[in-house]
């Protein structure tokens, strides 16, 4: 299922500035670039984490944000999955509930035969009792993928969700990513500088460079 | 002479245990507000919190006389309501909790302070309301810092002298662990002195070995 | 360790204390009264309890922080103060009821040392200078000090000891640092030097020379039970309490206000 964005805003820390212009209609929309390029500003300014100074972010016909109108919703209201770099699994929850920390919130009729489509999508049966000490590096990503997921989200913002695994675990991850991109139509913003990733899973790509793009548009392969 | 000893120890630790209660939830509500936020007259806060701290105990009492004294803005309407505060239990509490207030807040920020605010973040992404993130994420993972803060200001509370004598009274009835070893110091009773002098030394070595063990283990 | 267990802990513990004793009210008479006065007042007390039924509360600490609660409106029944200074002090904010207020005692000055080295009875004040270093109330906030500077400056020996001086919180404590020896002498009530069988006294302020201790006593006008109180102050005046104060060391004071 694809979903319009429009991420039409700027944002200045420090020495860095960020201006993007982009308006996609897309079912996985992967920002590429090197680090430092804004790519997990732009995620976390999604999320809500982050003020811009002034623009505009729509999902689909929800306006997140909106200098002009006064409107900045606050993160909570979202319905945002967002699955950082460093994960930032509760360390004092086990893995139940860690994933279900978003499912109590989110209220959803449903949400029961959703969670275990994602607990089966994600193979984390095993692993239920576990506390998130206990877990390999793979193991913990899927369970942060898993929180986000209990939301129901409407979009999922992956930041850089295979870069800190070796290369046969990444393997074995990707998919997994990709069954949720097909079975659970959640669109995602993909954050990687591995072109091998985006190839597999976005159908746009956005490419930044030190806080602005430098080309948007569909998966072209090597260039 | 032991019998008396034991109730006024106990008298001792369970207002000292109330008056704890009694400042945890404006002590962990200050803690929190001083560790996240900032807005103006933050530092006039601080201040006003640490008061207790720097100024001599009786100094404390004398203005919690003032403000709960039958002509105090407080003390007189609770007064027309038939519920005295000085020289009563309650007194003994109020000082206990003043005096301990400024510990548990100091104690209990730092451990505020020593959440990781991305926990905070990603569980409000999760869609936790603040007051959500705050009792399942913030003061969970700033348990160590509270419980510390707890048993300063319990700590204080049992051992609190100045301003407890000003509100509460040399009496009897009210008479805590330090009021009485001043009254009988003052009084030349000194077995029934070196008796509460033992019992105080004794309750404060196991508070402090409990401290310690908190502080290693958990 | 979850946080509930030591709340609960908390919370057991607390509910023994609410309720701990009865609030005061009618039936129950709180007295503040100079720590001076405790070892004879107490048992005093008692007496009146029993042949009275009224319950007495004792509120025993310095008279200066006696006045600083009552001004700040403690609830207590009868002020018995150490000296007139902190009387007056209640009496100008109109707490008290003027017509109970009377001179329930007065003491007597004495010098008095450890009990090691011996040191021979003296005839006159002057033996003071022999010492190093001298025990007194506060000269300046305690009555018993405060009659004690009054004294060692009539007959002028204030300047000359000044500087031997070793002031303490109160008059109770004066005579504990002799007793313990870390002075030489101390200046203190002649009842405080009877309770102690670890000084000597030296030498005892003849009364005509010595200031007018005076211990007054009066009902406060928020009593809550006026009766009952001045009865209690009655009792105090009386000849079965006279002889009470007077073995302990007290003097009986030359005229009643």
């Amino acid at each position: 299922m694809t979903v319009s964005i429009t991420l039409d805003f700027s944002l200045r820390q420090g020495d860095f500035a960020l201006d993007i212009q982009e308006q996609v209609e897309a079912r996985v929309v992967a920002l590429f670039g090197p680090s430092g390029s804004g790519k997990t500003t732009v995620l976390e300014s999604i999320a809500g984490l982050r003020s811009p100074e002034r623009g505009v972010i729509r999902i689909g016909n929800r306006t997140l944000y909106d200098a002009d109108g006064g409107v900045d919703v606050p993160p909570h209201e979202r319905h945002i999955g967002y699955v950082p770099q460093d994960l930032a699994l509760f360390p004092h929850m086990n893995v139940t509930r860690n994933i279900l920390y978003g499912a109590n919130a989110a209220h959803d009729v449903g949400s029961a035969a959703a969670l275990e489509q994602v607990l089966s999508l994600l193979e984390l049966w095993p692993l239920l009792e576990r506390g998130v000490g206990d877990l390999s590096g793979g193991e913990r990503q899927r369970v942060a993928i898993a929180r986000a997921l209990t939301t129901s989200p409407l979009l999922l913002l992956l930041d850089e969700p295979l870069t800190a695994l070796d290369s046969g675990l990444r393997a074995r991850i990707l998919p997994y990513l990709e069954r949720i991109r097909d079975e659970l139509a959640t669109p995602i913003v993909y954050v990687s500088h591995d072109e091998a990733e985006i190839r597999a899973m976005a159908d746009w790509v956005v490419e930044l460079e030190l806080g602005r793009a430098t080309r948007s548009g569909p998966w072209q392969g090597d260039s | 002479m032991t019998g008396d000893a034991l109730a006024i120890a106990w008298r001792t630790v369970s207002l000292a245990a109330l008056a704890t209660l009694v400042m945890l939830p404006p002590g962990i509500a200050l803690a929190w507000v001083l560790a996240r936020r900032q807005f103006p007259g933050r530092a006039v806060l601080e201040t006003v919190i640490s008061l207790p701290l720097v100024m001599p105990p009786v100094a404390t009492g004398l203005m919690l006389i003032w403000v709960f004294g039958r002509r105090g803005p407080v003390g007189g309407p609770l007064s027309q309501l038939g519920i005295d505060v000085m020289f009563t239990w309650r007194a003994v509490v109020l000082a206990g909790a003043v005096m301990g207030l400024p510990l548990l807040v100091r104690a209990t920020r730092a451990g505020f302070e020593q959440v990781d605010r991305r926990y905070e973040e990603i569980a409000g992404t999760l869609g936790a309301s603040p007051r959500r993130v705050f009792l399942t994420i913030s003061l969970p993972l700033a348990k160590r810092g509270v419980l510390a803060g707890a048993l300063l200001g319990f700590s204080r509370a049992l051992g609190e002298f100045g301003a407890t004598i000003m509100v509460a009274g040399a009496l009897p009835s009210t008479r805590t662990i330090a009021v009485a070893i001043y009254s009988y110091t003052e009084t030349g009773q000194q077995a029934a002195a070196t008796t509460m002098l033992a019992v105080s030394a004794s309750i404060a070595f196991g508070a402090l070995l409990l401290s310690n063990r908190l502080a290693a283990g958990s | 360790m979850r946080l509930s267990a030591p709340l609960s802990v908390l919370a057991v513990l607390s509910l023994t204390a609410c309720g701990c004793a009865p609030d005061p009210g009618p039936g129950v008479l709180i007295v503040s009264a100079a720590s001076s006065l405790t070892t004879v007042v107490e048992p005093l007390a008692e007496a009146f309890e029993r042949d009275t039924g009224i319950t007495v509360e004792l509120n025993l600490a310095a008279s200066s922080t006696l006045a600083s609660q009552l001004l700040a409106g403690a609830p207590v029944d009868v002020f018995i103060s150490a000296d007139h200074i902190q009387m007056d002090r209640v009496a100008a904010a109109g707490l008290l009821r003027p017509a109970t207020r009377t001179v329930l005692l007065s003491n007597q000055l004495v010098v008095v040392t450890p009990l090691e080295p011996p040191v021979l009875p003296a005839t006159s004040p002057d033996v003071l200078v022999s010492f190093e270093r001298i025990a007194i109330a506060d000269p300046f906030a305690v009555p018993a000090g405060v009659y004690t500077r009054a004294y060692l400056e009539s007959v002028g020996l204030w300047r000359r000891l000044e500087d031997k001086l070793v002031p303490t919180r109160s008059v109770r404590a004066a005579l504990v640092t002799v007793e313990s020896g870390a002075v030489d002498a101390g200046l203190v009530y002649r009842t405080d030097a009877l309770s102690s069988d670890k000084v000597t006294q030296v030498y005892a302020v003849p009364v005509a020379d010595g200031p007018e201790i005076a211990y007054p006593a009066a009902v406060t006008a928020a009593s809550s039970d006026p009766a009952a109180s001045e009865r209690l102050l009655a009792y105090l005046s009386g000849s079965g309490a006279s002889a009470s104060f007077e073995s302990a060391g007290f003097i009986m004071p030359k005229a009643r206000r």
